[in-house]
């Protein structure tokens, strides 16, 4: 009897900490995934202090903020450290006439509308919500980018209808 | 609690966490990709929609439209408010376009014909053998010096495709382009040249006009140029500071347009050209007219007194003295013609008749009557006198005296009579080569097909035609890049002569089509002043140009007289009403085949959206229908829905019944469009095709085959036909939504009024 209340208290908290588990990893762990190039954003944002808008060009104009393309790495590449296998590899592509295939580190669902427009407009850093990139090598996603997440920082900076559903379900 | 227990829970927890942890990241989804431009394309920031001027190429008339364009991908007609042909409206057809682009039976690249001609057998090859193929061919012809078997089948091309097609056909020694479309208004081009002397279409000034006399045009919905005519007519009955002009419209069916209007005059069919020259004569007898040629005019007019009229037009004595009293009294008045005057054995001389009401009433070249337009822009680009119809071909054909043929953007099998049997003729030409953007039951027939770009995709021009009084030039640029493996057809022509070499490759102008256009247009530039006056180097100019879709002196409307004699127009004249195939006593109702709104000849067949859009009268959708007045109904014994077969002597067809008021009882009509045998997955087998079941009967002066020729009789079948319609019902059911009074009953105050 005894043993049987024990098995049953071990096998609900293992399902508990499995659920929490579980959202420790939805909610905080981030996601770093590998890319076609090591590109390193300390190297280009942090150590040079390149601006973001300056590869990220579409930010302040549109709802995207806009992979550079291919011509804009080029740009530079041409001349700078020509002789980094990383390099090589990106003027492969440029060579080829093929744009590099960049993993997605940051995703939302469809029915959301995120306007990065609006938010660079309103004065938000970039950092805010993508974290220190200047200093990381690996770009890595700092925030759970969850309804919740998006609320708090409406109501902080108490946003004009930030919390009516049709601002950001459009 | 023991410590082995205490233990176990610590492994549990720690072990759950674990496995939640890696489960957690297991499932996250796999980052998808995000693709860069290599090179970003001018003017593009992703998400953000630019709009791009052209024009609407769904019928003839030339809309301008603005394309709206996000990350390459068009997703959005609208008309353009510069344009003074759309002024920012669009019609049906023209919102529709873009489901004609993307739409997912469009010929998809070059294909050669593999099996028997006609099973739709066909295996894609390259463009370079395709090119090479057809100009083989051309050449070969040559050798033979046949070179006037060589033909060319379009559709009325406007602008510079249609002159470097006809430079083409010169330069090859060719006389055979035959321009066809089911619309494309020949019988009224004809009539306006013997009566006016006018090659291009007049604008008619229903914007401007007090009372409105239409025979049968359908301007709400398809006829000439809709948008245009539907704009003006909403000005005409609702602008601001004048009095609201009348309209009267004659036609035996009530089609859309005849719905809008304050009288519906629903004349016998085959005798509106009587009733129009018995107005004419009672205009001319009360001395409204004073010309020096008014008693030439009397003579001429003489047999069509008001007796004859009212007994050959099935109307009331005096309803027509009514209707001529108001049109000459009111000024200025207008009559246009549409297809119920003109689709008969003798449709010339019913537009003809329309022109002579037009100047004895004295609505030639006045403001609110019929203005002539300006003539060419640009050498060869506008329409010329009428030339040999489809008929001409299919005879030709026939007698295998064509050695190749060349087609475009029209479908002659769908669009001519079943009796005159226009695939079985074409299957005797050797070489049918064609640069269509469906497989259609035309296009079927060809031997090698070199798909076009749609015009969303290439550059062009168009020239209204009719024009507004004043020239309109629109450009057309691509908005997009083709979405298939389809080709420029003015490159693809150029092509094909700079290959065939000799007389016709030095009559191909250099470079490519876009250079052509754009070199054309700078001659035009630096010839006109007044083109120039805002802009100062060309380059700016054509920049300008594309931005605002084209060049327009806008509201320059140069005066100029018209005017009809009776010596130009007495052969056109004859007393007799229109002939019909089908004795009565065996067929007693006439047959009337009219453009549906969405699908104008059956070209919008294969449009979801089209197919899917209620009818505006009847509120079918995705089928045929036939239009049955109750009472015929009732002596026949069918109901609505019921299906019934329509029998001319040429054949029959099965439709589903619609019972409609506004018909004439000894009238049915049904709408041209369904019926498509081929033609993608969205037309095909579905509803029938009216066409099918008419006599070859044409209109000797233009070829044009008289769609409202033929008399038919209803066969019941005893089975509910497949009707889909969306109202439910056009009965108020006892519920008196719609109060009434009867005419004359209006001194007669109905006594709950009394105060
Ligand atoms: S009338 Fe309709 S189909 Fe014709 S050009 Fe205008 S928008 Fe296009």
């Amino acid at each position: 009897m005894k043993n049987l209340i024990i098995y049953i208290i071990t096998a609900v908290i293992f399902v508990v900490t499995l659920g929490v588990g579980y959202l420790i990893a939805d909610q905080y762990l981030g996601r770093a995934p590998e890319q076609p190039i090591n590109f390193s954003h300390r190297i280009h944002a942090g150590d040079n202090e390149i601006p973001c808008m300056y590869c990220h060009s579409y930010a302040e104009r549109a709802r995207v903020s806009g992979v550079p393309n291919v011509q804009r790495c080029m740009g530079c590449h041409k001349i700078i450290k020509t002789d980094s296998p990383e390099i090589q590899k990106v003027a492969g592509y440029w060579d080829r006439k093929e744009p590099i295939p960049w993993i997605k580190v940051h995703n939302l669902p469809d029915h959301v509308v995120f306007p990065h427009k609006r938010h660079v407009k309103a004065g938000r850093k970039c950092q805010e919500c993508h974290g220190p990139v200047e200093t990381m090598d690996v770009v890595k996603r700092i925030a759970p980018l969850k309804m919740g997440w998006c609320l708090k920082c409406h109501g902080k900076y108490d946003v004009k209808n930030g919390r009516e559903c049709w601002t950001c379900h459009t | 609690m023991k410590r082995r227990d205490f233990l176990k829970f610590i492994g549990a927890g720690g072990v759950g966490t674990g496995l939640g942890i890696l489960f957690g990241q297991a499932i996250k989804p796999p980052g998808s990709k995000l693709i860069p431009y290599l090179i970003p394309p001018e003017d593009v920031i992703p998400g953000i929609a630019n709009w791009y001027a052209s024009a609407c190429t769904q019928c003839a008339a030339g809309c301008g439209i603005l394309v709206k364009i996000m990350d390459g991908r068009a997703k959005k007609v609208e008309g353009n408010p510069l344009h003074p042909i759309s002024g920012g409206k669009l019609c049906v057809r023209g919102q529709a376009g873009l489901q004609s682009l993307y739409n997912p039976d469009r010929i998809p690249g070059p294909l050669r014909r593999k099996g028997a001609r006609g099973t739709n057998s066909f295996e894609p090859i390259s463009w370079e053998e395709a090119l090479s193929e057809v100009t083989a061919k051309l050449k070969e012809l040559s050798d033979k010096g046949e070179n006037d078997k060589l033909y060319l089948l379009t559709s009325a091309l406007s602008g510079h495709l249609g002159r470097l097609t006809d430079d083409f056909m010169a330069g090859y020694g060719s006389t055979n382009t035959i321009n066809h479309d089911l619309f494309d208004y020949r019988n009224l081009r004809y009539a306006n040249s013997a009566a006016m002397r006018l090659d291009a279409i007049p604008h008619y000034d229903i914007e401007n006009t007090q009372y409105l006399l239409s025979f049968g045009a359908d301007f709400a919905s398809t006829w000439l140029s809709p948008v245009n005519l539907s704009r003006g007519y909403g000005e005409m009955r609702q602008g601001e500071y004048r009095e609201r002009g009348k309209f009267v419209q004659v036609e035996p069916r009530i089609s859309l347009t005849a719905a809008n209007a304050d009288e519906w005059v629903p004349a016998k069919p085959g005798s509106e050209a009587i009733l129009a020259l018995a107005i004419a004569k009672l205009i001319v007898d009360s001395g409204h007219y004073t010309g020096a040629d008014a008693s030439a005019w009397k003579a001429l007019l003489a047999p069509f007194g008001l007796t004859y009229a009212a007994e050959a037009t099935d109307l009331d004595k005096k309803k027509i003295r009514h209707i001529a009293t108001e049109f000459m009294n009111t000024r200025p008045s207008l009559a246009i013609g549409g297809e119920s005057i003109s689709a008969y054995s003798n449709g010339v001389s019913g537009l003809v008749a329309v022109n002579i009401l037009n100047h004895v009433a004295g609505n030639l070249g006045i403001k609110g009557g019929v203005r002539a337009n300006d003539r060419d822009l640009f050498a060869g680009t506008r329409a010329k006198k009428v030339g040999p119809g489809i008929d001409a071909l299919i005879r030709a054909a026939e007698a295998k005296e064509v050695g190749m043929l060349l087609h475009y953007n029209n479908n002659p099998a769908f669009t001519t009579p079943g009796t005159v049997k226009a695939a079985e003729a074409l299957k005797n030409v050797p070489y049918i080569v064609s640069f269509s953007s469906f497989m259609d039951e035309t296009t079927v027939l060809s031997d090698i097909i070199l798909p076009a770009n749609m015009s969303y995709e290439d550059w062009g021009d168009h020239f209204a035609d009719p024009a507004p009084g004043y020239q309109v030039a629109t450009l057309m640029q691509p908005v997009i890049s083709p979405v298939y493996k389809t080709r420029s057809l003015g490159d693809t022509i150029m092509e094909l002569g700079r290959g065939v070499g000799g007389a016709v490759a030095e009559k191909m102008p250099g470079g490519t089509f876009a250079d052509h256009i754009k070199e054309s247009w700078s001659k035009l530039y630096s010839q006109n002043k007044g083109m120039s006056a805002s802009a100062l180097t060309f380059e700016r100019f054509w920049r300008d140009t594309l931005a605002t879709g084209g060049w327009w002196p806008e509201g320059a409307y140069k005066e100029q007289k018209l005017s009809v004699t009776p010596k130009r127009v007495a052969r056109h004249v004859s007393k007799e009403p229109a002939k019909f195939d089908g004795a009565a006593t065996q067929y007693p109702l006439h047959l009337i085949s009219y453009a549906q709104a969405g699908h104008l000849d059956g070209r919008g067949a294969n449009i979801p959206w089209l197919q899917e859009l209620p009818d505006p009268v009847t509120s079918v959708v995705w089928g045929s229908w036939v239009e049955i007045n109750p009472k015929t109904a009732a002596r026949l014994g069918v109901k609505m829905g019921d299906m019934v077969e329509i029998e001319s002597p040429h054949g029959k067809i099965q439709s589903p019944v619609f019972l409609y008021q506004g018909i004439r009882p000894d009238t049915v009509a049904m709408p041209i469009g369904q019926g498509h045998t081929l033609y993608g997955r969205y037309a095909e087998k579905r509803g029938a095709n009216p066409i099918e079941i008419l006599p070859s009967t044409v209109d000797k002066r233009t070829g044009v085959y008289a769609l409202n020729s033929t008399r038919v009789r209803i066969l019941k079948t005893g089975r509910p036909g497949d009707l889909v319609k969306m109202d439910v019902s056009t009965d108020e059911l006892g519920r008196n939504i719609v109060q009434t009074i009867a005419p004359g009953a209006t001194g007669k105050v109905p006594p709950s009024s009394h105060h």
